[in-house]
């Protein structure tokens, strides 16, 4: 169950990059004033072309549309939105009324709808624009209760190094041969995508997460296993795990001290198999064993940074 | 002077009031009174209370008839239905939008979005969203749009404060799709009928009870 989020502070804002489509002129310079001046960095374009440059230029957290654009519609920059970075929310602010609205192509695309003839319309924008974001209102997935602090738990493990690090490679590779599976990998679940530390078998360089299993696996107190990729609703129609050949997953999530989910520790077959007991408490064992590695070098980090710390404040002092 | 109201309460069934910003999920077989238990939470407990149906289980004026029989005024500025059933047809006077597919949830997302709009313009104060039942959707639709859609009301009701009672018949899903879609919602009401007793227990709301509650959704 899911507890209220906590609203981003206003302070942050400024850090947003919101490209705001409309072909009028006056209208797209009046929603990009009012944008900016609620704190946001605005990307202005006034075509499906020019916003979907925008969306390859850029970092971009929300994207507000009119509904008819010069060459398409806001429901395709939404569906391009969804096929590149698809945890972005894209919110309809429109002259359109719902019923002139055509869904039928874009059924999956699902989208925040706001009425420019609204009262205050352009000041709700800017309140929708921060509740979408900081509620990851578009995500397609679901979320852990604790993922604010589950994030910034990952922040402090995940520091640079830890990928080139040799241990997760071993640590991946005994288990491949361990458990005869055709891989093994130790991935961190960041806000919207899995990214491997180490991945025996194959090469995988990240994974959006509405796709990876273990967006699921850390939601689970213990593990989380699937004999047959293909009779699980919540993964049968996903493509990107059928591009993989993931057919079977065994995951165990990789929780800090303090109980945040980061990642997970994690076999996965080209064929359905089972798992024996046995064989989920040997992954158990291996999930401890890649948690204590990150733990180690979590604490290695801190103690270079108190010690870079430390030898700077003896330098300023020197020359006082 | 207006009195802020600051809670939901559900008169007459073994329900504590809810903040406002709650959504629930409420989980029972369709043939054991859940379609009763849904409308009768959202009962109105004022005139300036809003009420949103989504529908796809029965279509709009069949809830409209269901919901008037039970108390339900309907005053069309202040109660609406997104009727998403195939033979659904737009109906102004009585506010019924027709979306024609539980498939198509972008077409349910804004058409919601635009009733709720159009209902707070109307001076509604709390909005009550009643989705029965959110099964279809789940059939008819891929997962990651549902967990999108679902997302994206139960935010819009969180920060207008409104109430989302969401029902959905655990026979009907796969457990792994319940346990994954609950994790959207503050709090789940179960529904079970053995015979002709009914009872609700309630699990993530403060206040309230977490045993099994005799109902009594005729009274």
């Amino acid at each position: 169950m899911r507890m209220e989020r906590i609203e981003r502070d206003d302070t942050h804002m400024a850090d947003l990059t919101v490209v705001c489509t409309d072909p009028d002129t006056d209208e797209r310079s009046a929603t990009g004033q009012t944008l900016a001046e609620g704190g946001y960095e605005v990307v202005s374009c006034g075509s499906l072309a020019e916003a979907t440059e925008a969306l390859e230029a850029h970092s971009v957290d929300c994207v507000v549309t009119e509904y008819t654009l010069p060459d398409g519609t806001g429901l395709d920059l939404a569906g391009r939105v969804r096929d590149r970075s698809p945890d972005v929310p894209c919110i309809l602010f429109t002259n359109e009324s719902s019923s002139a609205i055509r869904t039928d192509r874009r059924e999956d695309v699902v989208v925040e709808y706001l009425p420019k003839g609204m009262p205050k319309a352009r000041e709700s924008l800017v309140r929708l624009v921060g509740n979408s974001v900081s509620q990851c209102r578009q995500v397609g997935y679901p979320l852990p209760d604790d993922e604010d602090e589950r994030l910034a738990a990952l922040a402090q493990y995940d520091q640079p190094g830890m990928e080139t690090a040799d241990s997760f490679d071993r640590l991946t590779a005994l288990a491949r041969t361990h458990f005869g599976v055709d891989v093994a990998f130790v991935g961190l679940v960041d806000a919207h995508e899995e990214r491997f530390l180490a991945c025996a078998g194959e090469n995988w360089e990240t994974v959006a997460r509405e796709d990876t299993m273990c967006t699921h696996t850390i939601l689970e107190d213990e593990l989380l296993v699937v004999e047959d990729v293909d009779a699980d609703p919540r993964f049968r129609d996903n493509e990107r795990l059928a591009k993989l050949d993931i057919e079977a997953y065994a995951g165990v999530p990789l929780r800090t001290p303090g109980g945040a989910a980061i990642g997970a520790f994690c076999l996965t077959h080209y064929e359905p198999r089972s798992f024996s007991d046995a064989e989920l408490d040997d992954l158990e064992r291996f999930g401890d064993e890649a948690m204590e590695q990150l733990e180690l070098r979590r604490m290695l980090n801190e103690r270079d940074d108190t010690g870079a710390e430390t030898g700077e404040a003896a330098t300023g002092s020197e020359h006082s | 002077m207006s009195v802020q109201r600051t809670r939901y309460t559900f008169d007459g069934l073994p329900l504590a009031d809810v903040d406002r910003g709650t959504n629930i999920l409420v989980a029972g077989p369709a043939l054991g009174g859940i379609r009763t238990l849904v409308l009768r939470m959202m009962l109105r407990e004022h005139d300036r209370e809003g009420a949103i149906f989504i529908t796809a289980d029965t279509d709009g004026p069949a809830t409209l008839d269901a919901y008037e029989r039970l108390g339900g005024s309907l005053d069309a500025t202040r109660v609406g239905v997104i009727d998403c059933t195939e033979e659904s047809v737009d109906d102004a006077d009585h506010n019924v939008c027709a979306v024609g597919s539980p498939s198509d949830l972008t077409g349910v997302g804004i058409e919601f979005f635009s009733l709720y709009e159009s209902l707070h313009a109307n001076g509604a104060t709390g909005v009550r969203t009643g989705v029965y039942t959110l099964s279809p959707f789940v059939l008819y639709a891929s997962p990651k749009p549902v967990y999108r859609f679902v997302h994206t009301m139960a935010g819009r009701i969180r920060a207008a404060d409104g109430l989302g009672v969401c029902a959905i018949d655990p026979d009907t899903v796969e457990d792994q799709t319940l346990s994954s879609l609950s994790q959207a919602f503050d709090a789940r009401v179960d529904l079970r009928r053995e015979g002709d007793d009914i009872a609700v227990r309630t699990r993530g709301l403060a206040d309230q009870s977490d045993g099994w509650q005799p109902v009594d959704l005729d009274g």
